[in-house]
């Protein structure tokens, strides 16, 4: 009688009461194939569950002479009780007191038989409880196909004891057919059981111990009898302490089991491992991050190849080797993915993410490349801004870090989270431009303050081309006109008329609403330029200006207009400081240098009054101003721009008397 | 009177003196122009000028305080204020100090000699 999957599963699903039982529970169909082995019957009799599913129990049962009469008397009367003597997987015998019930249908028609067993009481061994030390008992087994490695098995049969490499060449050729989730759990990686089936045995046992594997095949197919174990000790190999592997041959041809027993090699016990895994994967599951476990390991091979080859530039090698990027967008796998990933792309469960990560990289295939330079080059980690495309076409702007695996770990497990910042960078967008426009409203009314000043400047070189014209017409109507006298007289004209073209410009591009823009400054030049903005305030208020400019100074990464606006600001406080104080000797000291750390530290010194000690902690708030009809705005501005070019400005009194204001910024190649 | 009339130009701004200094001897003046109330003042006693024109705001000495200094030394020296300066404060002090007249940037040429011509 074969048993259908379906119908294993059904049959699983009420039994996980069973599989925390103390004792040893199995369950029969009517011919007596084993359809249920709990955790209890791998302790008490050794074999593993994986290897008795569908096996006859008589197989290890040796039963004395009035037992024929067992399990049709068993089917007849619905229960049996006794004691039978079976064959443990080390070859020993066991003695267990079992009880066997039939489960009826519904319409009285017999259905499965579930047996109940412990250690029989013998001698001055007690009735010892086993079930304490379950992890040193309890199995990690497999279920192998040896058809691919029959013919080297044969090739060696009649010669002793093979070659190394010929039972690795054994090991390598033996393709998983089934393992249980605690081998999973051990070699699998995170990948689980489905990842393991199909896959070469080599793939998943440890290498120090691949020979003894094969070894033990070759024996057990010289002496050919299926259900005859042999074993051998391994040594600690890191994932269990002091193993024992067990092997022996099926019934079915080129069938071969493996139990692997052993101490998992951590103090905790199974159960609390389990529930902290529980709890692990409840907590990645839970995260409102994004995340995706993905398995690379075969690139990780290709990798090594192309590094042995000599390559050192990877970035340059995928650029000639495209079909590169395609392979690992079509192997690499996804293998696991949390709630926040589902929600973020748009899917129903989790399983529309698994298979190739090729989706993760359709918006920014350079993304890919970057990921695979990082690991390439053995990054830990990597990270970036990047964009991807939902299922349903959404673009999203995401935060995308990569965690590698760590070298050398066979267990290869890639992790990519993934925050989406779609929000954040519109926001920070809004942002960026209210604080252009109140940097625009902040120029906007440093410039009123400056009317008088701005046409006082446009004037001059009016009223000289006015005059210059006038002269030259005057020139021009006498009998004999000086003519080398009306070329110079016009050409002062173009001259003024150039000067006053100048003084807009400058003008309009303080008034000019504009995106800021970064280029590399000469901090030098920008002050210069304030300073010429300036001239006439200066200039009429007989103030001094000493310039100390440090020669050779980093350039800086900043936008020119708001740079400017920061330098303008200062001396126009500085100037109305002094004028309002009606100091005699009006003079203010402007010095750039280089800060110590790489980038350039500018200061503005004034002879005023200096700032009174109970505004100096608010002076760059917002709205702060001691000005009468100030809005306060300005150092707040400066405050801001200064900042948003990476540097600090603080205000201070100099302690030989008058107000300083400095900042310092980072240099252009620092950023 | 056979002599040419001289005139003082007191402006900080070159392009202003040059194109005054132009205007003033295509009309057949004498002139001379200084760069500020300071330079004039050094030269003022020894050159004889028969008519001052003046700038309001400079760097050192503004014009009014130039105005102010030349009465206290008792100076009757016509002066002609041309400013861009809009202050009527100002104004009412230069016109109170006997300044013969206040004309603004740009004063329109004709403007300016016929106050210099009615100044002298």
């Amino acid at each position: 009688m074969t048993i259908s999957r379906p119908d294993t599963i059904a049959a699983r699903s009420d039994l996980h009461i069973a599989d925390l039982a103390t004792e040893s529970i199995v369950i029969f169909d009517q011919d007596g194939r084993v359809r249920y082995w709990n955790p209890a019957s791998e302790a008490l009799y050794g074999w593993p569950s994986l290897t008795m599913i569908d096996q006859n129990i008589d197989a290890i049962t040796k039963r004395n002479g009035e037992e024929p009469m067992h399990w049709p008397l068993l089917l007849q009367e619905g229960v049996w009780r006794g004691r039978v003597r079976r064959r443990h997987v080390s070859g020993a015998s066991i003695i267990a007191d079992i009880r066997q019930y039939v489960r009826f249908h519904a319409d009285g028609s017999a259905g499965e038989v579930i047996e109940y067993g412990r250690r029989a009481p013998s001698g001055e061994e007690s009735d010892r409880d086993d079930w304490n030390i379950p992890d040193r008992l309890m199995a990690a087994s497999w279920e192998i196909d040896m058809s691919a490695a029959r013919s080297l098995i044969e090739a060696h049969a009649t010669e002793g004891s093979p070659p190394e490499a010929l039972a690795i060449d054994i090991v390598t050729a033996l393709r998983v057919i089934d393992v249980n989730e605690r081998t999973a759990r051990l070699v699998g990686g995170n990948r689980g059981r489905a990842v393991m089936i199909g896959q070469s045995v080599a793939k998943f046992w440890p290498i120090e111990s691949r020979a003894i594997l094969g070894e033990l095949v070759i024996e057990a197919v010289a002496a050919g009898v299926p259900g005859h174990t042999v074993k051998r000790q391994l040594a600690s190999d890191g994932i269990l302490r002091d193993p024992i592997v067990t092997l022996w041959l099926g019934d079915k041809p080129d069938r071969i089991f493996v139990a692997v027993n052993g101490t998992a090699d951590d103090d905790r016990s199974y159960l609390y491992l389990r529930a902290s895994e529980a709890r692990y994967r409840k907590l990645i599951h839970y995260m409102p991050t994004a995340l995706l476990q993905v398995d690379a390991s075969h690139m990780g091979r290709i990798y090594a190849q192309i590094k042995s080859s000599g390559v050192e530039d990877f970035g340059r090698y995928l650029d000639d080797h495209p079909e590169l990027l395609d392979l690992a967008n079509e192997t690499v796998t996804v293998t696991d993915v949390n709630r926040r990933a589902v929600d973020m792309f748009g899917g129903d469960n989790a399983l529309d993410l698994a298979g190739p990560v090729g989706f993760l990289f359709a918006a920014n295939r350079a993304t890919l490349k970057n990921v695979m330079v990082g690991r390439f080059n053995g990054q830990p980690s990597h990270s970036e801004l990047t964009k991807v495309r939902t299922f349903d076409g959404r673009i999203l702007d995401v935060q995308l870090s990569v965690t590698y695996p760590i070298p050398p770990r066979e267990l290869d497990v890639t992790i990519f989270s993934i925050q989406d910042v779609t929000a954040q960078l519109q926001i920070e967008a809004q942002l960026r431009q209210l604080q252009a426009d109140f940097t625009h409203a902040a120029r906007i009314s440093t410039l009123g303050e400056l009317t008088t000043s701005i046409a006082h400047e446009v004037n001059q070189p009016l009223a000289a081309i006015l005059t210059n014209a006038e002269t030259s017409l005057r020139w021009l109507s006498k009998d004999d006109p000086d003519l080398a006298k009306v070329a110079q007289l016009t050409t002062r004209i173009v001259a003024g008329a150039q000067r006053a073209n100048g003084i807009v410009q400058r003008i309009r591009g303080m008034a000019t609403k504009h995106q800021p823009e970064r280029t590399k400054l000469d901090i030098n030049e920008v002050a210069q330029e304030a300073l010429m903005f300036l001239r006439h305030e200066i200039e009429t208020r007989d103030i001094r200006i000493a310039t100390t400019f440090a020669h050779r100074l980093p350039k800086v990464t900043g936008d020119r207009i708001q740079l400017q606006q920061v330098i303008v600001n200062l001396l126009l406080n500085a100037i109305q400081a002094m004028t309002a104080a009606q100091s005699a000797d009006c003079a203010i000291a402007i010095a750039t240098t280089t800060d110590g750390n790489g980038g350039l530290s500018f200061s503005i010194r004034d002879s005023g009054p200096g700032i009174p000690a109970t505004d100096i902690d608010r002076i760059f708030e917002g709205f702060f101003t001691t000005k009468e009809g100030g809005l306060g705005i300005g150092l707040g501005i400066c405050q801001s721009i200064i900042m948003g070019h990476g540097g600090l400005i603080h205000a201070l009194n100099h302690p030989e008397g008058g107000a300083e204001f400095r900042f310092n910024l980072p240099s252009a190649s620092s950023n | 009177m056979s002599r040419v009339p001289a005139v003082a130009i007191v402006d900080d701004d070159e392009a202003i003196r040059e194109a005054l200094e132009d205007l003033m001897v295509v009309e057949g003046f004498d002139c001379q122009a200084f760069d500020g109330a300071a330079a004039f003042l050094a030269d003022y006693d020894r050159t004889h000028f028969d008519c001052l024109i003046t700038d309001v705001r400079m760097p050192g000495m503004s014009g009014i305080e130039l105005l102010e200094y030349l009465r206290s030394l008792g100076s009757r020296l016509p002066v002609i204020v041309l400013t861009s300066v809009i202050d009527e404060q100002s104004r009412a002090r230069s016109l109170a100090l006997g300044a013969k007249a206040w004309l603004t940037k740009p004063a329109a040429e004709n403007v300016l000699l016929g106050e210099l011509r009615r100044a002298i």
